[in-house]
């Protein structure tokens, strides 16, 4: 059932993928680029995971729930698809910029970079913590909570743009976005260490089992 | 609880902000239609929504062909059609790509079904589900309901957007349905000429309670609508009264004994056999005078 489950997704979907195309245009454009290093394909996995969360999501704006809670399917069976769905996506959208990498005569990043096990990780562990903290509200919410989930770090993003310049702090902003470059790569780095590495695997596989936990939790008691 | 019965509800309790549904208990044998009636609000959908655990309710017991509907519910519905008031699908997909995705989930579906029913129903399968009408967008949710050999049918509203002609047609079928294969219906409806042609059991809900459930011949043969003058109506047995109001110089009552009020009132009175809908309209009469 798992599998039909999947398979119904990216048929009634799989029209809405043709929209990370505009992202492998970027991501052509950022291969190119020295500075972003291992980042384009670990923003792969992030977009990949993402959209397809949203994407899944659209059936709430078509009111199809209540049908789809009316086939011979436990509601967790279609919870578990869309989680693997998700982190699936994000893996291939990964692969696909490493591919690019290798094929795209301006690229300035190796394939064997994309590949490493730090690399992976890193996009494993944004995509993994991203879905983590988007999937429940879009399962509890539907296509209201991706909007919202969006809106609230737009919200956030413009104003951590904002008020620091409007309050004279312009300093503050840019040592903070400093901090979280070196952290990020940071991170990145310190990946190549095995105690790390296991660290953080089990972080990430345990935020996304909570999640996970938490939508069952929460899609089992929903009533529709 | 037994499993000669397609449906049995007992006791069962929901209760949301505003509304409460109480003790709500009725059961269907199998190879029979039931008709849930009742006015806007009175329940209707949530106890189909109950029945299909798209709702949780807080007490009682629901089982479908012996089973329950909660610990057993991938078994419960795959022997379910299931067709919601509002049919929803994916707007930006044809009904051939529906028919792909979703009958796999039934181990009993049957794309030859499908196919049969989407020509006779006239059902444009490379057509998107937005582009159809709300009729065909019914007909459509029917076809699929109807496409993998259910036991029971479970239909919220189902004739409420079709045309008298495919209404006629789609309750001809559900007769059919029966006779051929044994199937069990359940649905809801606000057209009763409806359940006066096909259903078997009459379940009439009124402010989220059960007023009553009974075959359809028990209630058009026990019940009548007794008309006369106040002072003559006066005359019945309290007890048997469901319903009443006044009507021009007269008054009329619905009693659930016939044959009483025939002998309590003799020929000052007129005694009919009732119409679904008086029995709705005298019912909710009633409720609103005793609230």
């Amino acid at each position: 059932m798992l599998r039909n489950a999947i398979r119904k997704d990216l048929l009634l979907n799989g029209k809405q993928f043709w929209g990370l195309i505009p992202w492998f245009a970027w991501a052509a454009y950022a291969l190119g680029q020295e500075h972003m290093g291992a980042m384009t394909a670990v923003s792969g996995a992030l977009i990949g995971a993402l959209m397809t969360v949203s994407i899944c999501a659209r059936e709430d704006k078509f009111h199809a729930t209540a049908f789809l809670a009316s086939l011979p399917v436990a509601r967790r069976t279609f919870v578990q698809a869309r989680y693997l769905l998700a982190l699936v996506v994000g893996a291939v959208s990964m692969a696909g910029v490493a591919a690019m990498s290798a094929v795209l005569p301006w690229s300035v990043q190796s394939v064997a970079e994309a590949f490493e096990p730090k690399t992976l990780l890193l996009g494993a562990a944004v995509a993994g913590v991203s879905v983590a903290m988007l999937m429940p509200l879009a399962i509890r919410f539907g296509l209201l909570g991706v909007i919202g989930f969006f809106a609230v770090l737009q919200v956030a993003g413009i104003a951590l743009l904002v008020l620091p310049v409007a309050l004279g702090m312009k300093d503050v902003l840019n040592g903070l976005f400093r901090a979280a470059e070196r952290g990020f790569i940071g991170l990145h780095g310190a990946l190549d260490q095995p105690g790390t590495l296991l660290q953080t695997a089990a972080i990430v596989a345990m935020a996304v089992w909570v999640s996970f936990q938490v939508s069952v939790f929460l899609v089992e008691r929903q009533d529709l | 609880m037994s499993a000669d019965y397609a449906l049995e509800l007992h006791g069962v309790c929901k209760r949301y902000r505003g509304f409460r549904l109480d003790d709500v208990s009725f059961s269907l044998p199998r190879g029979y239609i039931g008709g849930l009636i009742g006015p806007n609000g009175s329940g209707k959908t949530t106890i189909i929504k109950l029945i299909m655990n798209l709702a949780r309710h807080e007490a009682g017991e629901i089982r479908v062909f012996g089973l329950d509907n909660r610990r057993d519910e991938v078994a419960v519905r795959s022997r379910i059609g299931f067709v919601y008031d509002v049919p929803g699908f994916w707007d930006d997909q044809t009904l051939a790509l529906h028919r792909r995705a979703l009958g796999t989930f039934y181990p009993r579906w049957s794309d030859e079904t499908f196919n049969r029913l989407a020509s006779e129903f006239g059902l444009p399968l490379d057509r998107k589900f937005k582009t159809l009408s709300a009729g065909m967008k019914t007909k459509f949710a029917l076809a699929m309901a109807l496409s993998h050999e259910a036991d029971l049918l479970i239909m919220d509203e189902p004739t409420a957007g079709l045309d008298p002609v495919f209404r006629r047609e789609l309750l001809q079928r559900l007769s059919a349905l029966l006779q051929d294969e044994g199937k069990s219906i359940l649905f809801s409806t606000h057209i009763t000429s409806d359940l006066e042609r096909v259903a078997d059991f009459i379940t009439f809900v009124q402010n989220g309670r059960i007023a009553f459930s009974m075959p359809r011949h028990d209630l058009f043969d026990a019940w009548a609508i007794v008309k006369g003058d106040a002072a003559v109506l006066a005359r019945l047995d309290p007890a048997t009264v469901r319903g009443a109001r006044q009507r021009g110089t007269g008054a009329e009552a619905l009693v659930s004994d016939a044959a009483s009020a025939r002998r309590a009132l003799g020929a000052s009175a007129l005694v009919e056999r009732p119409r679904l809908d008086d029995v709705m309209v005298l019912m909710e009469g009633e409720a609103a005078h005793a609230a």
